[in-house]
């Protein structure tokens, strides 16, 4: 960050609370790559997390990469208002996202109406678990998913995943339903 | 290897010593301007007579030698001792006249032109408005705006940007550290290339037409309108694709480089970006 | 079993409801136990989510970043010549010497440096080129031969910047800058995937615009004979 923008990060910050990683996204964004390596192993199980659960495990590799290589390019245009884990973070969701968005015509979510796939509205039956937590994530529909991790296991609000997916907030919050009721029965005991 | 031109003067010169030039003479339709300067600004206008008016302010030191080769009229500037210092010229020329512009250092403009038109300058903007059938314009340092051109156009600058309006015919634009942006280009035939800088197109994409923009560091922005029939092809080292509409890949996904089909795919669209974004949007 | 009731668990679990809304729904939820149990589980979903632990890559995948930001060091140096073999395409660029310049004697003593005549000098019907005048065609330059041409290019430079002002001698080694630092980042994504036509067709390019650059900058120095 330029000398500006990192003075006002420690003003802004009382002593103590100056994020550890400062220092090195002030190193990276001037092209120190090592720094910058530093960053990415202080992050990447969390990146390597979230695309794992949002796009599936093949290609969670690939994106963690892409979603790196991103954030290099964009490096510059941190400033320092929020943690450096927060913005890539929010980078990332949008690199995993554009990537599916590319790759297809525009994803369409289930609408209130349209509810084709009776996904756990039925009383569920008692059953010997056969898959985990994190399997049956990866089993719920593409949309139901990517509001899942996003609300539950990665905490963003509606209103900015409606954002983030070009839905309203009334449909995000119709699909994380659907996607509760469907892994209540994959709760490990 | 050199030439020595053999300058007929023909022209009589209406100079007052130590305050410029200011002469008017008729010329022949066909007649070529070829005009090199050192340094200073050259401005051309026109009109529809069939004569040629030159103003140019330069020291008393400086005086300028005018004459015929062939169907060249070539205009220069001379110093009675040393190089030739500054010389600004305002030129206006029949419309129809081909253009041939050259300078060290200093902007080069033209507004109104229907004939051909080739410059060439080391340090200085390119301002050209007009220009028929061949339209060449280079620049080592300075940016290039270009528009009403009828014809093929060639812009190129190495440290500059190249920004092209209005063009019907053939457009190679190019720099090297700068952006390129074309806009209202009725072409079957367009390149583009930086190194440095973004692309923008904004045109015709013809069922016939080959349309190739090529950056190392920035985006490429194509306006893609309904109704466009186009094979696109996309490739990217470590950048990314983003469409306004709905795309369907043929084959696979090969890593740095895919195609995809728009419509009835007759014309090819070829989009390159090392590392930056590619971006097809609606009107 | 469907009902009103159950859609807004959620909502309700996340505290979304208005307090009208709220109060209905656990009015209701007094005299239902099975939404009660509904309820129970949701949270117990929403619990798990929120504990999910961060998994950790299967093999380190920072190699692959780095090779793609221009960070990693290529595993083996090319050998002066030898890197070029791997390219499938090569560069059809003709030689200095036998580049056409032609210089126009003005007056006494300026020298103005042209390029070879255009289409616009010539009344000839050759056709314009087409506007591929920068895909790479077959074979006019063996391996060595661009290296060479670059040193050469470079000397008549050294030799001859300072007959250029400072103001051009500067723009000049910018751009070549921004053009090597372009083909060290292309020649690395070929090192890292020489089979990609892209990769090499760009890297190819890019190696011809220095030239080109180089080449120009040697006729600005010449001019100033």
């Amino acid at each position: 960050m330029s000398a500006r923008t990192a003075e006002a990060g420690i003003l802004n910050n009382s002593p103590g609370t100056i994020p550890q990683d400062a220092a090195d996204v002030a190193l990276a964004q001037s092209g120190d790559a090592q720094a910058f390596e530093r960053l990415y192993r202080a992050q990447v199980n969390k990146i390597h997390s979230l695309a794992r659960r949002m796009a599936g495990p093949a290609e969670a590799d690939e994106l963690t990469q892409d979603v790196f290589v991103r954030a290099w390019q964009k490096l510059h245009t941190f400033r320092g208002e929020a943690a450096f884990g927060t913005w890539l973070h929010r980078l990332g969701v949008n690199v995993i996202l554009a990537y599916r968005g590319s790759q297809g015509a525009r994803r369409r979510y289930l609408d209130e109406d349209a509810d084709a796939a009776n996904i756990g509205m039925a009383r569920p039956a008692p059953v010997e678990l056969t898959m985990d937590f994190e399997t049956a994530i990866g089993r719920l529909p593409p949309g139901a998913r990517q509001i899942f991790v996003l609300h539950d296991v990665e905490g963003y609000k509606h209103g900015e995943i409606a954002g983030m997916l070009g839905i309203t907030a009334g449909t995000s919050k119709a699909q994380l339903h659907r996607a509760r009721m469907s892994l209540r029965r994959h709760l490990e005991r | 290897m050199a030439l020595t031109m053999a300058l007929g003067l023909l022209a009589v010169l209406a100079q007052r010593p130590g305050e410029g030039t200011d002469t008017t003479f008729a010329v022949r339709a066909g007649t070529r301007l070829e005009l090199r300067n050192m340094n200073g600004d050259i401005v051309v206008r026109t009109w529809d007579r069939n004569s040629l008016r030159i103003q140019a302010e330069h020291s008393s030191r400086e005086r300028l030698d005018i004459g015929y080769a062939g169907v060249v009229l070539k205009i220069s500037a001379t110093s009675r001792r040393g190089a030739p210092r500054d010389v600004d010229y305002i030129l206006t020329v029949p419309a129809a006249m081909d253009l041939d512009l050259g300078s060290n250092h200093g902007d080069i403009s033209i507004d109104g032109s229907t004939g051909r038109i080739n410059i060439e300058t080391i340090q200085g903007d390119v301002t050209v408005r007009g220009g028929r059938s061949v339209v060449t314009l280079h620049s080592v340092s300075g940016d290039m705006h270009v528009g009403a051109v009828r014809g093929r156009l060639e812009a190129s600058s190495t440290n500059g940007e190249v920004i092209v309006d209005d063009v019907e015919g053939e457009v190679y634009a190019e720099t090297t550290n700068g952006d390129v942006m074309l806009r209202g280009i009725r072409s079957d035939n367009v390149t583009a290339a930086t190194v440095n800088g973004d692309l923008v197109y904004r045109g015709t994409i013809g069922d016939n037409g080959h349309y190739r923009l090529s950056t190392h560091n920035g985006d490429v922005t194509v306006t893609v309108s309904a109704g466009t029939n186009a094979t696109v092809t996309v490739s990217t080292f470590s950048g990314d694709f983003e469409s306004d509409f709905p795309v369907t890949l043929s084959g696979a996904r090969q890593g740095k480089r895919f195609s995809f089909t728009i419509g009835t795919g007759k014309a090819t669209l070829e989009l390159e970006s090392f590392q930056g974004s590619i971006r097809l949007v609606r009107p | 079993m469907t009902d009103q009731w159950t859609p807004r668990l959620s909502e309700y679990l996340d505290d979304e409801l208005s307090a009208a809304e709220r109060l209905q729904i656990e009015a209701h939820l007094g005299g239902c136990p099975a939404c009660r149990e509904t309820l129970a589980e949701l949270r117990a979903v929403v619990a798990r989510a929120e504990s999910l632990e961060d998994g950790v890559p299967a093999r380190d995948l920072w190699r692959g970043v780095a090779e793609r930001i221009g960070a990693a060091r290529p595993a083996v140096e090319p050998a002066a010549g030898g890197g070029w073999r791997r390219l499938r395409l090569t560069l059809s660029v003709p030689q200095l010497a036998a580049a056409a310049l032609a210089l126009m004697v003005m007056s006494a003593g300026s020298v103005w440096l042209t390029r070879p005549p255009r289409p616009i000098m010539q009344e000839a019907s050759a056709p314009p080129v087409s506007g591929s005048a920068i895909t790479v065609s077959p074979v006019a330059m063996g391996d060595g031969a661009y290296e060479s041409a670059v040193r050469d290019l470079e000397l008549v430079l050294a030799q001859g910047r300072g007959r250029l002002d400072t103001a051009t001698v500067r723009v000049l080694e910018q751009n070549l800058r921004i053009i090597d630092e372009a083909i060290t980042e292309s020649r690395r994504a070929v090192a890292a995937d020489p089979a990609s036509p892209y990769l090499n067709a760009h890297l190819a390019q890019t190696m011809k615009r220095k030239l080109e650059l180089l080449r120009q900058a040697a006729r600005l120095t010449a001019a100033r004979t």
